[in-house]
């Protein structure tokens, strides 16, 4: 050992855990900031006199959560991605295409709800897959390999399409998975909250989740512990794509038709959630409780300015700046997390 | 203009302090530097020598009572600001050279000063490239004014940014350089075209203050050094009265001897791995037997395929041809995953990049060679998990003890026994350790020694890579030396010492190996 007793820059740190002890108000105020705002914002739509009659409703609540369920899918799905540390841009164009495949199979090939069904989740994994393979073994940037399937997918739809919205012969059984309340709870709900404790339970509690955090963290200390890291890569792609797949089949539950626009306007919606989710709960972290807790933000605020009769600039602008500061915010934390400040 | 003066100090801080939260990383630090002089600064990670840097630079505010007075701007060192050092005449150059590889050489000399320009405020290049020319010429390098740097070997890069420091200054009498670490990611014959540089500005004048780790470097350039040790400075002494044992009893404050782990009397004979004839990358078939509980050092120099080795026997590097045999069996690992199946684990050189996973929490690092062991009843055993971290950093005196801790905020010996620990804790039958004290301070460099001894004797073996000559002396039981990819010479017993391994790996026409 060393004879000196001046404390030298690392040895003189706590040798006690903080996290152990009594949690620091700061870590906590980080963690539930969100959650706080979230609830503010709905204490002041329920008391604001142009939203106080419409806002705390049953109707308008189960309106929100309802509404929100393709959002909240499809921003479940990018964070398998963005957790290796990629990002899937085309995740909108996705939910277009499947809910498309979806109505064709039923309403033109005539095919039982539960192939269509698979057809869509089918269509999103394949798009992932090849998304996966540019990235992974291509080394194309995946922000610019997403942006191109993207708009390949959205050109190939309006191709097939032919621009038409398919409206007919969607059966009940199909829309039924999309309207009306099991046991008092929107349906859709229940898939939000399947594919939620699907993608917890992949990334917290599996060591595939723990693997594609590790190649979020370093490719390369990652291959060299042992990891595949383009199959990982690849698969984070192919499962995103898969749960896109789902979103978009409830889409065309949810609206009884499949539009071949709306699609792409998903994908920067669900990465929102996503970023404003990793400044939250476990902050630095794309997590699935900050990701939904993300989604409600954004919709309850949207839901009241809309209800409070403001303009239509306001949601798209309201958007853009709930983006932008959730990346802000998210990459600061875990920049200083990594010690970077 | 300054008048020379009998003692002609150019740069002298007195009582120079940094506290950082409750804690003194820098106390009552006396620097003097003479013009024209070398001067080295010396000391191990958290010595608090790069705090000193960062105070003089401005960068850090010091606590205040300290003076820092650089060619008569005098001034107390908690107002001292970048600005001012500047306007001093200090010139820092990093590491990292920080030039532009896609630009030419004229356009990074012009960048951050300004390039001359001509009606309308258009570039005139013509003139950039002659002012250019000129500064390469003064500072002897051998470049075209139009050369992308890109091209430009490692040791030119970093010329090229002491020239455009220095670009401005008058002549070579005025300022300070001072160079933190320049050789540190350089390979061994880039570093001696950097040294003669260096060696032909100080004899025009320059003064230039020289932090780095390597002795040899700082006995063979050096005037004078300056030693710190745990924020105090130890020593300020001509290098004429130094050796590099002296250097290093300043440096750990203690013995020698010390510092490294008795060496055990017997090595089995039994042999763990055997090697015939590998061929991969710059190897061109290599021989070598890796005995259980045997320490094996690596000699050679930088590209004589030492990490290539490595990477080859964890399966990272595509093995062209060789016979390999790992406990017996055949052993052809074709990635990582196989290797480490095998029983193969691997310290990786460059630990940010390639060891550590920075952004994790201590405990997911040292799990991330073993996570499937926490694998059960259908969801990964986190309790199991954290008490097996907490036991690791309790067993390797990680600090701060806590297996939350972000793993990039840990300092490097800190970081490297968690690394160091992912892998021990496989109990590895061949352990591949590439530069592991690389970075490290002293008390952590001597526990990771410890731990490689004590893995040693539970039963693993060792195939140690690393430029300190010291380091292999003294940790292995034998060093085989690898030349133009080929084990060129053996040393084992009374052959174990520096010196004769410097000379084993640096003379290529050696008849006695």
């Amino acid at each position: 050992m060393t004879t000196t007793t001046q404390p030298d820059a690392h040895h003189a740190e706590p040798l006690v855990s903080p996290k152990r002890g009594r949690p620091d108000p700061a870590v906590l105020l980080e963690k539930y900031a969100l959650a706080g705002m979230f609830i503010l914002l709905c204490v002041v739509f329920a008391n604001m006199s142009s939203t106080a009659e419409t806002f705390p409703t049953v109707a308008n609540i189960k309106n929100v959560l309802g509404g929100e369920s393709v959002i909240a899918i499809a921003a479940l799905a990018s964070i398998l991605p963005l957790t290796c540390g990629q990002f899937d841009l085309s995740v909108g164009a996705v939910i277009g295409l499947s809910s498309i495949v979806g109505a064709s199979a039923v309403a033109t090939h005539d095919l039982p709800v539960a192939v269509a069904v698979l057809a869509g989740v089918l269509a999103g994994s394949l798009v992932g897959a090849f998304n996966g393979w540019l990235v992974a073994y291509r080394g194309v940037n995946a922000l610019i390999a997403t942006l191109g399937t993207s708009t390949l997918v959205a050109g190939l739809v309006s191709l097939y399409t032919d621009n038409q919205i398919i409206s007919v012969g969607i059966p009940e059984s199909l829309t039924n998975l999309g309207a009306g309340d099991l046991l008092g709870i929107p349906r859709p709900v229940y898939a939000i909250a399947i594919v939620a404790l699907f993608v917890y339970y992949l990334l917290r509690h599996t060591p595939y989740g723990r693997y594609l955090a590790s190649v979020g963290a370093s490719p390369s200390s990652a291959r060299l512990v042992g990891l595949n890291v383009p199959r990982m890569i690849l698969s984070s792609f192919v499962l995103s794509g898969a749960l896109s797949g789902i979103a978009g089949i409830l889409l065309l539950a949810r609206a009884g038709t499949a539009n071949p626009q709306v699609g792409p306007g998903f994908t920067l919606a669900a990465l929102s959630a996503a970023f404003l989710g990793a400044t939250a709960i476990r902050p630095g972290t794309f997590n699935v409780p900050g990701t939904l807790l993300g989604v409600l933000f954004v919709a309850i605020s949207v839901n009241g300015l809309v209800l409070a009769g403001t303009a239509d600039w306001v949601e798209p602008t309201f958007n853009g700046v709930a983006l932008l500061v959730a990346v802000t915010l998210s990459t600061a934390i875990a920049r200083r997390r990594a010690g970077q400040t | 203009m300054i008048t020379g003066g009998a003692q002609d100090v150019v740069l002298c801080t007195t009582g120079l302090s940094k506290t950082f939260a409750g804690t003194t990383v820098l106390q009552d630090a006396h620097l003097e530097v003479k013009r024209g002089e070398i001067h080295a600064l010396l000391g191990g990670n958290g010595s608090g020598k790069s705090t000193l840097i960062k105070v003089l630079a401005g960068v850090y505010g010091a606590d205040s009572g300290g003076r820092i007075a650089v060619q008569g701007v005098s001034a107390p060192a908690d107002e001292w600001s970048p600005a001012m050092a500047r306007n001093a005449g200090l010139h820092f150059v990093h590491q990292d050279p920080a030039v532009f590889g896609p630009l030419t050489v004229a356009e990074n000399l012009a960048i951050g000063r300004g390039f001359i320009q001509a009606v309308g405020g258009r570039i005139n290049w013509p003139a950039n490239r002659r002012r250019a020319a000129k500064i390469l010429e003064r500072f002897s390098i051998d470049v075209s004014p139009e050369a992308l740097v890109a091209n430009l070997r490692p040791a030119e890069r970093t010329m090229l940014s002491i020239a455009r420091a220095l670009q401005d200054q008058e002549g070579a009498h005025d300022g300070v350089l001072v160079l933190d670490e320049p050789t540190a990611s350089l390979p061994a014959w880039e570093v001696d075209i950097l040294l003669a540089a260096l060696r032909k500005y100080a004899a025009a004048g320059q003064t230039i203050l020289y932090v780095s780790h390597r002795l040899p470097e700082i006995l063979e350039l050096a005037d004078r050094v300056t030693v710190l040790r745990d924020g105090i400075q130890v020593a300020t002494r001509d290098i004429a009265e130094l050796d590099e044992r002296s250097l290093v009893e300043l440096i750990a404050g203690r013995d020698l001897e010390r510092v490294f782990p008795d060496r055990p009397a017997t090595v089995s004979e039994e042999i763990a791995l055997s090697v015939r004839g590998l061929v991969a990358g710059p190897l061109r078939g290599v021989d070598l037997d890796l005995r259980r509980g045997e320490v094996l050092g690596v000699a050679g120099l930088l590209g004589s395929g030492r990490t290539t080795l490595l990477r080859a026997l964890f399966g990272d590097i595509n093995i062209e041809s060789g016979q390999l045999t790992l406990e017996g069996a055949p052993f052809r690992p074709r990635r990582p995953a196989s290797a480490m199946r095998a029983g193969v684990a691997m310290v990786p050189e460059d630990r940010g990049a390639e060891g550590l996973f920075g952004s994790l929490s201590v405990r997911e690092n040292l799990s991330a060679a073993v996570v499937p062991r926490y694998w059960s009843l259908g969801r990964l055993q986190h309790g199991r998990e954290r008490s097996d971290a907490s036991a690791l950093v309790g067993a390797y005196a990680v600090r701060p003890a806590s297996d939350a801790a972000v793993a990039g905020t840990l300092s490097g010996g800190n970081q490297q026994k968690v690394v160091m620990a992912r892998w021990l804790r496989r109990d590895p039958v061949v352990l591949l350790l590439d530069e592991p004290t690389q970075g490290v301070d002293v008390q952590a460099r001597s526990e990771i020694y410890e731990h490689v001894r004590r893995a040693v004797a539970k039963g693993s073996s060792v195939l140690l890579v690393t430029s300190d000559f010291e380091e292999l002396a003294h940790l292995s039981d034998r060093v085989v030396v690898l030349r133009d990819g080929r084990v060129a010479a053996e040393a084992r017993g009374g052959d174990l010492d520096p010196q004769r391994l410097t000379e084993l790996s640096y003379i290529s026409e050696e008849t006695s190996a």
